[in-house]
């Protein structure tokens, strides 16, 4: 309702009281009026008469009188206010159109009667045939074939980065022998012809491998993507056979960071919820490592997973420049093709464009990001009077997705911009703790239940990173996960049920040794529940 | 013939057993849908010779023969009997980015919001509206709304039986407005009338149908999408105002145009075309021409009842103001015919009745069951198995899609995204699905009608039947709680007892001890603190500021938040209405922290009783629990009291733990470091809801000793790791209870209240109801000083002659007195042990040198008795560090035994 239209009146109320002298009491009412509001508004005109009253149960008598009252005023405000607003749309005195145009989009927007109706998406149904499909028994034979599909694109790479490798050295040394020849046969305009030349010929190669690559992905996405089809169809025929269950040793991650421990926690005063802890030390590009690479079986958890409402999401730190994202995992997930969702380069191109179209709509309006950029050495902020560049800023995030990756489907490149020599204090309204947060909240409601977070939000050691600071750093990210997890119970989404602390892989193992013994006394870890035998 | 006639009475009195709170809904329901005398059903369900089968035939034909009689039509039959309940789902409005609420607390998700709200909607029972049954909250914002359903929507009825009669659109007209009446009547707004949401009924009964919408969205504030049906919305509602019942009004008369002219409104219009419509009418004289002109039906428009055309026209006037009142709509004239003819009708039917009745002896049973209210119908279909998710997802209202497609690709700081499209799934679905009941009538069908309407105060009916449930009480609690016969006889029986309540509260105390059914917990909780309702709680100031409310602003948002109820805004709301009113009403105490808590379980089980209605259990039940449980606890200075209190838990701890409690003293880790939050809430801050509510059941049949046993049996579950740890381990412990398991917490406690002299747990603080007689502790007998002296607790002579007077075996007397007066006088079987002559240096039984010593004292109350108090106390010390278990000192000394009439004492 339009909260400017408001009229107070006021109700009178007369009375005997308990000397039957005649007696008023009279309390100022806000239409419109909220049925919750009459028992404070009946409190009001009993505290205004003698305390006698109460027990002479004049309040009853009260409260159907000030309800009588209540309704009858509400209703005639309701009226009047209508007419008038019937009165002024008559009179066109209103935007009519306006109205019609919110309406119908409401209407249309979110009502499946008034919708368009669009039938399920492509990659929906891919989705469910994929999901279906791999908990039956062509589980193998889809990892078989990805892992040959796999082999060819590794291949080719491999191929291309040789090709490319001897192309350098052999213009290299073209390069040398033009250089010392500098003077005596050569000009410097002959060696600025020569390496013009040089790169464009290396441009060839690599363009005409790329295009390659691009075609023969393509290719593969099509081959998989129709075969996955036509299984499901034929599976529709046949009698669907259970998930072959036996492999039960390939459910656990082969990859072995050089430390890890593990914890159970109990989150919540009183009802308690459940959730591991793992803390580990290992280089973030081995979460991220290609699928089919080596004879993991890693790859049948990550195809079970894929679809399912258990997702498994890596945080990986980037700095601001454009949506850049960790060159080493691009290198890994162009490995193989992304049979389910675009080939990474291409999702960052997309995001990309978003953003850019992104910062030239919400450049002014946006207050909240700008102000909380003035923290210690967040981004450049951007002034209007230059030539604005479109970027994210310390906090934000963007999402990939990823299939042909080996332990994490989602990844979520946050954005932040510490610089690598100088670790600087920050406290837990840092925006890249509230994007970390922003990040959980995300995971809550996209059903992803594993998660690594940096515990330092470093990726690397640094000679400046002190023990006191790694401890402090660390402390901090611990606190502020635990606050974030006994948020997120309220939050109605997912539960987290794996939090995993990922610390540089160069950490020293004294340093991992004190860290990880912060999680039992930040994390209350759950203690054990020991039966005792009470017959006795 | 006997038994059929004692069936008859119950059958007809049943009116007064379907609830306190349903009377007329449930009454009138049975009256139009039960014709056939009740009697003659329960012959044939007592008939022993049906098969299964048999039965089943006889419920079909019931149902062909039922509509055949009821409905207008017998087209309509696809509709089953019983189909009573339905579910419909919509997803709550997401908070957009990241926004804190006033309090700086993170805002509450608007579906445990529409949660809360919708709650009151319960309560709302009347022939003319389906009831809401639940509101479950899924995953994801999901919210689904579980209610009654009957017979078909308005919607299908037309489109079965056309074109209806003049008096058939009166009847739906006034009943209609009848609904809206008791609508407004409890202020709401249906804001959603449409034919889908009429439902009408085998007996052509209309109940209005998601009339609730509107309110537990909180005007559609909660939800992404409008309220209401386009085509019936009030031209007011479209400029921007809700709220006002005329808008109702408005719609109702649109949809009877459509029924009147035989029409559909404006079938090919787009949605704006639609919405100008509407808007042009306010600039309209006279809404309904203008609508017939529209479709072609001037004539019938012309032709129209003059009175009802008067009457639609006025209901259709473009300002609200002009539109009836529903009220004023009920006492319409044109009415008038109809509801004469309905009232010669009924008189008609009830002059007939009694040789109908003969006549219709043949008719088969409907189900027992469906006599019953429907909550409890409700909570058994979800018993015998019934998932509500699950039925909407086998309809496909609940789509599964994966996850990983809908993440967006962007996030700000701020919260806002970058998103894919979304996808229609998470549009708002109007399909109703109805929740198959077969499984659970089946499942009930061969449970005689005994156990459907017991008998209370005759066991000789009570058959075989009662084996069944003595059998199964013998398994755990959470077992029974999730066994549907079980807990259909438990619930059958424990409405009955309630409906009595309080000429049944003895029976209702012995039921009770066994276990309370979860449904009807709060109700029964009340009984048992022998609450009895006098709308007092209404006269209670609740709102003028306090200086306390500052501490219950912030302890609400912190209390139970877990739990959807008492996290919604109106669970605080209600949560600050009741500690404000427990404080005003208590002048003498002061509000200290933990209150709330104490607060939660009773307003979780009574929302709706907290206050608006006049049963008001939530306040009452708090009000008597305190002093019960809690005497003088919550005085501004209560440090006596809580002395006390923990003091004599060590006392108890030492009689039943002896060696834990020695463990504990000599770390000095004591009570006061961990055991005040678990005694001033009763638990209730330290354990999650579902396990305070089983911890409770227990509490309340107890008396104020009670919870120092369940503080004993929590020790008990963690003694083994308490003995091996030391001071440091046992406070991180107790700041983090590890889980308890309650069943055996429960058992645990109640064995060792049972097996506890009552004089051993005396406290001087304690409510009593007698005064104390000459052989009791006395009042102000034992201070607290000596309390923290004394390791052990007294006993009082009463007890100890009681013992030996009626279990000598649980007993052993230790006479600390010189041979010499031992032998001039004592108490028979009393051991001797002459205090002078022992040496308790050494900390070993053996070491006084009585033969067989441990095994007299073992599992008996071992009693010390000496002239000297101190030596008494000296010797009981000395046991409890041997680990003796149940050591006590007699009260005032062997001298006191002499008193006791008759005679106790040998004397040579």
């Amino acid at each position: 309702m339009d909260s400017t239209a408001t009229r107070t009146v006021t109700f009178v109320y007369n009375y005997k009281d308990h000397e039957n002298k005649d007696c008023l009491a009279q309390l100022d009412i806000k239409l419109p009026f909220d049925q919750e509001n009459l028992e404070e508004c009946l409190t009001q005109l009993l505290n205004q008469m003698d305390p006698m009253m109460r027990y002479l149960d004049e309040n009853i008598n009260l409260e159907s009188k000030l309800q009588e009252f209540v309704d009858t005023e509400h209703q005639k405000f309701l009226d009047d206010y209508a007419e008038k607003l019937i009165t002024q749309a008559a009179n066109e005195e209103i935007d009519v159109e306006a109205i019609v145009r919110n309406t119908e989009r409401l209407y249309k927007d979110e009502l499946l009667q008034f919708a368009d109706r669009v039938g399920p998406r492509d990659e929906d149904i891919f989705a469910q045939s994929f999901h279906r499909l791999v908990h039956s028994s062509s589980l193998e034979e889809i990892l078989k074939r990805e892992r040959a599909y796999a082999k060819v694109i590794a291949g080719m790479t491999e191929h291309m980065d040789s090709e490319v490798e001897t192309l350098n050295t052999s213009q290299q040394q073209e390069m040398d022998s033009q250089i010392n020849q500098l003077d005596i046969t050569t000009t410097s305009e002959d060696i600025n012809n020569l390496l013009a030349q040089q790169y464009t010929t290396q441009n060839f190669v690599r363009k005409r491998y790329e295009s390659e690559l691009e075609a023969k992905m393509g290719h593969q996405k099509n081959e998989y993507r129709d075969w996955i089809t036509s299984q499901v169809s034929q599976m529709f025929q046949v009698s669907p056979v259970a998930t072959p269950l036996g492999n039960r040793s390939s459910m656990f991650v082969s990859q072995q960071p050089s430390m890890e421990e593990s914890f159970t926690i109990h989150l919540g005063s009183q009802l308690k919820h459940m959730h591991n802890i793992r803390i580990l030390s290992a280089n973030v590009t081995e979460l991220c490592s290609p699928l089919h690479a080596e004879e993991s079986l890693n790859g049948l958890n990550m195809a079970l997973g894929l679809y399912s409402s258990s997702l498994c999401g890596v945080v990986v730190l980037t700095p601001s420049i454009q949506a850049e994202a960790n060159k080493n995992i691009i290198k890994n997930a162009n490995r193989s093709t992304e049979f389910h969702f675009e080939q990474m380069d291409v999702q960052l191109e997309k995001i990309e464009k978003q953003i850019r179209s992104l910062s030239t709509t919400d450049s002014s309006s946006t207050p909240s990001t700008a102000s909380s950029n003035s923290s210690a050495e967040g981004s450049v902020t951007p002034s209007p009077t230059k030539k604005h560049v479109p970027r994210l800023k310390t906090g934000d995030f963007f999402i990939t997705k990823h299939s042909n990756l080996s332990q994490s489907h989602v990844i979520f490149h946050l954005i932040s911009d510490e610089p690598i020599n100088s670790p600087s204090e920050i406290n837990s309204r840092h925006p890249v703790i509230l994007g970390l947060r922003n990040i959980l909240k995300t995971a809550s409601r996209h059903d992803i239940t594993t998660l690594t977070i940096p515990a330092l939000l470093r990726h690397e050691m640094s000679e400046d990173m002190t023990v006191q600071w790694c401890i402090r750093r660390a402390e901090l990210v611990f606190k502020c996960a635990k606050g974030f997890m006994i948020e997120s119970a309220s939050w109605g989404g997912a539960e987290l049920s794996t939090l995993q602390l990922l610390l540089p892989d160069d950490i020293s193992e004294s340093l991992f040794t004190t860290l990880a013994g912060m999680v039992p006394s930040v994390f209350h870890v759950a203690n054990p529940k020991i039966l005792v035998d009470t017959s006795k | 013939m006997n038994t059929i006639g004692g069936f008859r009475s119950y059958c007809e009195s049943r009116g007064r057993m379907s609830g306190v709170a349903t009377p007329t809904a449930v009454r009138s329901a049975d009256r139009t849908l039960f014709p056939n005398n009740c009697c003659c059903r329960c012959r044939l369900k007592i008939e022993p010779t049906n098969t299964v089968r048999e039965k089943e035939r006889e419920r079909k034909e019931g149902t062909r023969f039922l509509s055949a009689i009821h409905l207008p039509t017998p087209s309509s039959m696809a509709i089953k009997p019983e189909t009573r309940l339905c579910a419909v789902t919509f997803f709550a409005k997401l908070h957009p980015g990241d926004v804190c609420g006033s309090n700086g607390l993170p805002l509450t998700p608007n579906s445990i919001a529409i949660l809360g709200r919708a709650q009151r909607l319960k309560e709302v029972q009347d022939e003319h509206l389906c009831q809401y049954l639940d509101v479950i909250r899924g995953k994801h914002e999901r919210t689904i709304v579980v209610s009654e359903y009957v017979g078909c929507s308005l919607e299908e009825h037309v489109k079965r039986n056309p074109p209806l009669s003049l008096a058939q659109i009166l009847r739906i007209f006034y009943q209609v407005a009848c609904g809206i009446n008791v609508l407004s009547q409890h202020y709401l707004v249906a804001h959603n009338l449409e034919p889908k949401n009429i439902l009408i009924g085998p007996d052509g009964r209309l109940k209005l149908f998601n009339y609730g919408l509107y309110f537990m969205t909180k005007g559609g504030a909660y939800v992404p999408f409008p309220v209401g049906n386009i085509r019936y919305m009030a031209p007011e509602r479209l400029l921007g105002l809700n709220g006002n019942v005329k808008s109702d009004v408005w719609a109702l008369a649109m949809l009877l145009v459509e029924l009147v002219l035989d029409l559909q409104l404006w079938p090919k219009l787009k949605i704006s075309n639609v919405v100008r419509k509407i808007l042009a009418f306010a600039r309209s004289n006279n809404v309904l021409e203008k609508i017939a002109r529209e479709h072609q039906c001037f004539e019938a428009y012309q032709t129209m009842d003059a009175e009802l055309r008067q009457l639609l026209e006025k209901c259709l006037h473009a300002s609200p103001g002009q539109r009836p009142l529903p009220r004023e709509l009920l006492a319409h004239k044109c009415f008038a015919d109809i509801l004469q003819a309905d009232r010669e009708q009924e008189r008609e039917k009830a002059k007939e009745d009694e040789s109908k009745q003969q006549l219709k002896s043949h008719l088969p049973p409907l189900p027992l069951l469906l006599r019953c209210p429907l909550s409890q119908i409700y909570h058994l279909w979800q018993l015998a198995g019934g998932d509500v998710q699950a039925e909407l997802k086998k309809e496909g209202l609940i789509r599964s899609e994966a996850p990983i497609l809908g993440l967006p690709q962007i996030v700000r700081l701020n919260g806002a995204s970058v998103c894919p499209t979304r996808s229609q799934s998470h549009l708002m679905d109007d399909r109703v699905v109805p929740l198959k009941m077969h499984a659970l009538l089946q499942r009930l069908s061969q449970l005689p009608a005994s156990v459907y309407f017991p008998l209370l105060h005759s066991p000789r009916f009570s058959s075989q039947h009662q084996r069944f449930v003595l059998e199964l009480q013998l398994l755990p609690l959470v077992i029974r709680e999730r066994d549907i016969e079980y807990q259909f006889h438990r619930v059958r029986l424990f409405a009955r007892l309630l409906q009595a309540y309080p000429y049944t509260a003895e029976l209702l105390q012995r039921e009770a001890a066994i276990d309370i059914p979860p449904l009807l917990r709060g109700a029964v909780w009340a009984a048992l603190l022998e609450v009895v309702p006098n709308s007092g709680y209404g006269k209670i100031d609740k709102f003028t500021p306090t200086y306390t409310d500052r501490q219950i602003e912030v302890d609400i948002p912190r209390c139970h938040q877990y739990d959807e109820l008492l996290s919604s805004p109106d669970g605080h709301r209600k949560l600050r209405r009741l500690l404000k009113a427990w404080v005003t009403a208590h002048p003498q105490y002061v509000y200290w922290q933990g209150l709330d808590s104490l607060t939660a379980p009773f307003l979780y089980l009574n929302f709706n009783n907290e206050g608006f209605s006049l049963t008001e259990l939530a306040f009452l039940s708090l009000f008597r629990f305190i002093p019960k449980y809690l005497h003088w606890f919550f005085l501004k200075d209560n440090s006596a009291i809580i002395k006390e209190y923990l003091s004599k838990f060590s006392q108890l701890t030492s009689y039943h733990e002896p060696l834990l409690a020695q463990h504990l003293s000599s770390i000095s880790f004591i009570p006061e470091l961990f055991a005040i939050p678990w005694f001033l809430t009763m638990f209730s801050h330290v354990f999650p809801l579902h396990k305070i509510l089983h911890l409770w059941d227990k509490l309340m049949l107890g008396d104020s000793s009670y919870p120092l046993f369940i503080g004993i049996a929590i020790l008990r579950q963690l003694r083994s790791t308490l003995l091996d740890s030391g001071f440091n381990e046992c406070i991180l412990l107790f700041s983090d209870l590890p889980d308890i398991v309650m069943e055996a917490c429960v058992i645990e406690s109640q064995k060792m209240y049972e097996a506890t002299p009552k004089s051993i747990t005396h406290r001087q603080h304690a409510l009593r109801s007698q005064p104390p007689q000459s052989l009791d502790i006395g009042l102000t007998d034992v201070e607290l000083k000596h309390l923290q002296l004394e390791q052990c607790p007294r006993i009082s002579a009463k007890d100890v002659q009681y013992l030996l007077l009626h279990s000598p075996s649980d007993l052993a007397l230790i006479d600390l007195r010189s041979v010499v007066d031992y032998g001039h006088v004592h108490v028979p079987h009393s051991i001797n042990i002459p205090f002078a002559t022992v040496q308790l240096g050494e900390q070993r039984l053996e070491a006084l040198n009585v033969p067989q010593l441990e095994a007299q004292l073992r599992g008996r109350i071992v009693v010390c008795v000496s002239n000297i108090h101190q030596n008494a106390v000296e010797f009981s010390n000395f046991l409890v560090a041997c680990g003796v278990q149940r050591t006590c000192i007699l009260h005032k000394g062997f001298n006191v035994l002499h008193s006791i009439e008759p005679n106790i004492l040998i004397s040579n």
